[in-house]
C-alpha cells in the first residue's frame, strides 16, 4: 500500500518553493534591468578622454546606488533561506554589480569609498562594506558577497580595461595604458597565486594571460614609438 | 608573456607599483587559503559521496536476492547488509562536519549522489519488509546532520521504482506469482500507484532549470519500469505454457537509463 500523502507533501514544497523563487526572480530582474544600464554608462569610458570622464562616473554611481537598493531588497528576501540553495539565481548579476563598482572606482568614481589603505581597486571587503553587505560568511547562513563571486567580477574587470587600453590611444591618451598595465600585471600576479581546480574561476582566470597581454602589446607600440615619455608612466 | 621586454620607463613603473603589488599578493594568498580549503572539502565530500554509492548498490543487490513482501528479510541478507549500513554511516559521519550550517546546502550536489543511492536502498528494503513506502522524515532521521532534500528523497523513490520493477519481474517468471493476482495487489499496483502521482507532480516550468532537473528523464524511466512488470505479466499470461523453463523475461531493454 502507497500512502499518497506522501506524494501530496511532495508537491506542498515543490510549490512553496517556487513562490520563494518567483519572488527571487522578480528582484532579480530588476537588479538585472539597473545592471544593464550601469553598464551603459561606464561602456561610455572607452569614447571620453580621461579629463571629461568626472559626468559618466557621477551617472554611474547614480545607477550603482540604485542597484545597492535591489541588491538590499535581495538581501532581506534571501536571508530568511538558505544561502547556497538560491545563490545561483542571483550571482552572475551580483558579480556584474561588482564588476561596475570596481570599473567606477578605477576610472576615478566611488571614491569616498575607497579605505586609505587599498590601492587601485577595492577590496571584497571594501566592496562589502559599500554594499553594506557580508562578505566570505563561512558559518553564518545569510546572504553574502563569495569570494569566487568577487574574483569573478575582477576578471571582468581586467578583461574591460584590455578595452580600455586601446581606446584610450585612439582617445590619444598614451598614459592610461601604463596604468592599466600596472594594475592588471598586478592582478594576474595575484590569480597566479590561486590553486585553481577545473570550474569556472579557472576557466575564466586562463583568459587573463591575454588581456595582459593586449596591453603589454599596446605599451609596446607606444614605448617602440617614443610615445611614452621617460618617467611619465602610472598615477 | 612571461619575458620582460625593456621598454623605456619600465623602471619607474615598477618602484611605484611595488607597494600595491605587494598588498595585492597578500589578499590573494588570503583567497589561495579559502580557496584551498573549499577544494579539499569538496573532494573530501566526493570521495565520501562514491563510496556510499557503491556500498548501497551492494545492498540493493544483496536485497534483490530477497523472494518475499511484507516479512522480514532473511539474516543472511541482513546480516551483510547490517556491515554495509555500518560503514555507510562511517562515511556519513566523516563528513558530517564538512556538510554543517551554510555548507549543507553549498556541498549539496557534491553528496547528492550518495544520498540519492542510499535512498534507493533503504526504501527498497522497506518497501521489501512492509509494502509501504518510506517518508522522507524517515529517511532524515537515519541520517542525522546530513540534509535530506525533498528532491533528493523524490530522485531516490524513482529510483526505488526500477528495483521493484526488477524484483516483480523475477516473481512474476519464477512463477511466485501469477499475472492475475500481481494485477489485484501487490507490486505491480503499487509501482503504478507511484507512477500515477508522480505523473501528477508539477514544477513551475520556468524553474525547472534549477529544481527538479532530472524530473523528467527519471519519469520517463520510472514509466518503462511499470510498463515492463506490465509486459511482463501479460506475457506470461498469454504465452506462459508455452515458455520453456528457466525463462525469464528481458530486462535489458532501453529502460536501463541510469541517471546522475
Amino acid at each position: 500500500m502507497i500512502d499518497q500523502r506522501i506524494f501530496e507533501d511532495l508537491q506542498t514544497k515543490i510549490d512553496e518553493e517556487t513562490t520563494v523563487r518567483d519572488e527571487l526572480h522578480e528582484i532579480i530582474q530588476t537588479l538585472a534591468r539597473k545592471g544593464r544600464s550601469t553598464q551603459a554608462i561606464l561602456s561610455r569610458a572607452h569614447s571620453t578622454p580621461a579629463d571629461q570622464l568626472k559626468p559618466v562616473l557621477d551617472d554611474a554611481a547614480v545607477e550603482i546606488l540604485a542597484q545597492k537598493q535591489e541588491v538590499l531588497r535581495l538581501k532581506a528576501v534571501a536571508d530568511q533561506h538558505p544561502f547556497y540553495k538560491y545563490n545561483a539565481l542571483w550571482t552572475r548579476e551580483l558579480q556584474n554589480l561588482v564588476t561596475s563598482i570596481e570599473l567606477c572606482a578605477w576610472l576615478g568614481g566611488l571614491q569616498e569609498h575607497k579605505g586609505p589603505s587599498s590601492g587601485s581597486f577595492l577590496t571584497i571587503e571594501e566592496v562589502g562594506k559599500f554594499l553594506e553587505v557580508p562578505v566570505n560568511l563561512k558559518e553564518q547562513d545569510a546572504f553574502h558577497l563569495t569570494i569566487e563571486e568577487y574574483l569573478l567580477a575582477l576578471i571582468s574587470v581586467v578583461e574591460e580595461l584590455s578595452r580600455l587600453a586601446v581606446n584610450s590611444v585612439t582617445l590619444g591618451d598614451y598614459e592610461r595604458p601604463l596604468q592599466i598595465g600596472n594594475f592588471i600585471k598586478d592582478l594576474f600576479a595575484g590569480f597566479q597565486l590561486l590553486n585553481l581546480k577545473n570550474d569556472i574561476l579557472r576557466k575564466r582566470s586562463d583568459g587573463i594571460k591575454y588581456s595582459v597581454k593586449k596591453v603589454e602589446d599596446v605599451v609596446y607600440d607606444l614605448s617602440l614609438r617614443g610615445l611614452v615619455s621617460k618617467g611619465s608612466a602610472a598615477a | 608573456m612571461g619575458t620582460k621586454r625593456s621598454w623605456e620607463g619600465q623602471a619607474v613603473i615598477k618602484m611605484d607599483s611595488t607597494e600595491s603589488a605587494s598588498s595585492t599578493l597578500s589578499i590573494f594568498e588570503n583567497f589561495r587559503d579559502e580557496l584551498d580549503e573549499h577544494h579539499d572539502r569538496r573532494e573530501r565530500i566526493i570521495k565520501a559521496s562514491r563510496d556510499i554509492t557503491a556500498l548501497s548498490k551492494k545492498i540493493i543487490f544483496a536485497l534483490q536476492r530477497v523472494r518475499t513482501t511484507n516479512q522480514p528479510i532473511p539474516p543472511n541478507i541482513t546480516k551483510e547488509n547490517d556491515t554495509r549500513l555500518e560503514q555507510i554511516h562511517k562515511h556519513f559521519a566523516s563528513i558530517v562536519a564538512d556538510l554543517i550550517g551554510i555548507k549543507s546546502w553549498r556541498y549539496q550536489r557534491q553528496i547528492s549522489g550518495g544520498v540519492q543511492e542510499f535512498i534507493e536502498a533503504i526504501s527498497f528494503d522497506h518497501y521489501l519488509r512492509t509494502e509501504t513506502l518510506i517518508t522522507h522524515a524517515e529517511v532524515a532521521s537515519r541520517l542525522p546532520g546530513i540534509l535530506v532534500t525533498e528532491e533528493d528523497y523524490l530522485m531516490g523513490i524513482f529510483d526505488l521504482t526500477g528495483e521493484m520493477m526488477r524484483f516483480a519481474v523475477t516473481a512474476l517468471s519464477s512463477g511466485k506469482v501469477t499475472p492475475t493476482d500481481a494485477a489485484k495487489a501487490g507490486v505491480l499496483v503499487d509501482l503504478r500507484v507511484i507512477r500515477a502521482r508522480c505523473e501528477a507532480l508539477s514544477v513551475s516550468g520556468r524553474h525547472r532549470a534549477f529544481m527538479y532537473k532530472d524530473l523528467s528523464k527519471k519519469k520517463e524511466v520510472m514509466q518503462n519500469s511499470v510498463e515492463k512488470v506490465e509486459r511482463a505479466a501479460y506475457g506470461i499470461l498469454v504465452r506462459g505454457s508455452e515458455r520453456p523453463s528457466g525463462w525469464t523475461p528481458d530486462l535489458s531493454g532501453p529502460v536501463e537509463v541510469e541517471i546522475h
